[in-house]
């Protein structure tokens, strides 16, 4: 609990905190127009020459750089003057670390058993605790500070108060640990087959001798087709056979990310189409699931509460340590 | 002599594996979903290099890079993104390959378990 709660809410802020420790490769000044895809992808190639691009992040900001993935690493570049602010190797980062934690207590499956089941043990927590606060109701803190009544008032004021959206954390955690019973379970209920698949609406038409379309040509025709939304993924066709271009519809902000269009290399033509408005009902649930878990579903104040609510469980968990070791310890003098 | 060392010779090359072909299979991730994740790997050896190519289906193939052979074991990587997968296989058995995946990302390190069969 102690571990779910500092990792949590640690969690919450990964993107802001990445930049934050990589701050050398995460900003850049804008100045004039941004250069191309292709021109970026020269930049690069100048500088680690013989290394193919396997995909670019265009900058989803004026303020962060575009992103070219090699084979060594992820490349950040100066969308505005083709600099090359360095290399961030792959590897296990703090956030990395954080995250296994979070999920799988770094453990693999073993650590992801201990978690699927401690998030089932917060839920029964919360329903004893609701259970021993019914009958005096306490809501605030009346006792001196740093007494031992001002503990037990604390325990039984900040659970009362953060009990909704610990039970949300709890609910959706236990969700995400049995991910696939729960799909199962949707399935069952929607009468929906168990995922979707690639909508593929040609074949790739393999032209050897002529040139294939620029990334920036492949996004034209992918953003064609979903108007409004922002590419934030190229995959180059070398890796995958297609360009796959990546949109984030910022109107819908749980599965807004999950639009990817496939793009013959030669043709230009949509070769596959996958949109979130074709998801199935078992993906749209799950999604939703994550985005209550995170706070991500609520935007920035969201996820600031799901921080907040994460570090309410060490504290709930301390509290409660130290009323039972009270109590214990009363019960002996009793004696 | 001159005969043991061309029968050992002639032993080892007769028991050589050629890695060439198509080979599937899936890998499972350690502290991931328990369903495995499909695996088409196109080998293509050249000595003790590896060439070829490696993804869940024929439709979605990456290029292998830096592929090694040494006897009956091969290492070689795949770049899909921003993973990189790093498998480090053995035959064991006739037309069947084990090992395991190294998966990284620019912040995070997994390991896989695959098991691959030679498709015919």
């Amino acid at each position: 609990m102690l571990l779910l709660g500092i990792t949590g809410s640690i969690m919450a802020f990964e993107p802001e905190l990445d930049r934050l420790l990589h701050a050398n490769l995460s900003y850049v000044t804008p100045v004039g127009r941004a250069l191309s895809l292709a021109e970026i992808g020269e930049s690069v190639n100048r500088e680690f020459p013989g290394e193919p691009v396997v995909a670019f992040l265009p900058s989803t900001s004026t303020r962060f750089p575009t992103q070219v993935i090699l084979s060594r690493g992820i490349v950040s570049v100066n969308q505005y003057s083709g600099e090359i602010l360095g290399v961030r190797a792959r590897g296990r980062s703090f956030l990395g670390f954080v995250r296994a934690l979070h999920t799988r207590l770094a453990l693999g499956d073993v650590g992801r058993n201990i978690l699927r089941w401690s998030a089932v043990a917060l839920m029964l927590s919360l329903a004893s605790g609701l259970y021993l606060w019914w009958p005096a109701k306490p809501v605030r803190i009346r006792a001196r500070w740093w007494s031992a009544g001002c503990v037990f008032d604390l325990h039984n004021a900040v659970g009362i108060w953060s009990l909704l959206p610990m039970l949300a954390l709890a609910i959706t955690g236990i969700v995400i640990g049995f991910e696939d019973q729960a799909a199962a379970l949707i399935d069952k209920l929607t009468h929906a087959s168990p995922a979707r698949t690639d909508q593929i609406l040609t074949r790739p038409s393999s032209q050897p001798g002529s040139t294939q379309i620029t990334p920036d040509e492949a996004v034209a025709f992918a953003t064609a087709q979903l108007p409004g939304a922002v590419p934030y993924r190229i995959q180059m066709p070398r890796f995958g056979g297609t360009y796959v271009v990546a949109l984030e519809n910022s109107r819908d902000r749980v599965t807004g990310e999950r639009n990817s269009i496939g793009i013959d290399p030669w043709s230009g033509n949509v070769l596959t189409m996958n949109l979130s408005g074709g998801l199935t009902s078992r993906e749209r649930l799950m999604a939703v699931n994550e985005a209550i878990h995170t706070g991500t579903i609520a935007g920035v104040p969201g996820r600031v509460i799901a921080s907040l609510v994460s570090v309410v469980l060490p504290v709930q968990f301390l509290s409660g340590v130290m009323i039972w070791m009270r109590r214990r310890k009363n019960a002996r003098l009793q004696r | 002599m001159k005969a043991l060392a061309m029968a050992l010779l002639l032993m080892s090359a007769a028991t050589a594996i050629d890695f060439s072909g198509n080979w599937s299979g899936s890998f499972k991730v350690e502290g991931g979903d328990h369903h495995g994740v499909p695996q088409l790997l196109i080998l293509k050896q050249q000595g003790h290099t590896l060439a070829g190519s490696g993804g869940p289906d024929a439709g979605e193939q990456y290029p292998i890079e830096n592929g090694k052979i040494n006897g009956d074991a091969v290492q070689f990587e795949l770049t899909t993104g921003e993973w990189k997968f790093t498998y480090r296989l053995r035959s064991v058995e006739a037309d069947s390959l084990t090992g395991t995946i190294t998966l990284e990302s620019p912040d995070d390190r997994r390991t896989a378990r695959v098991s691959l069969t030679r498709m015919k």
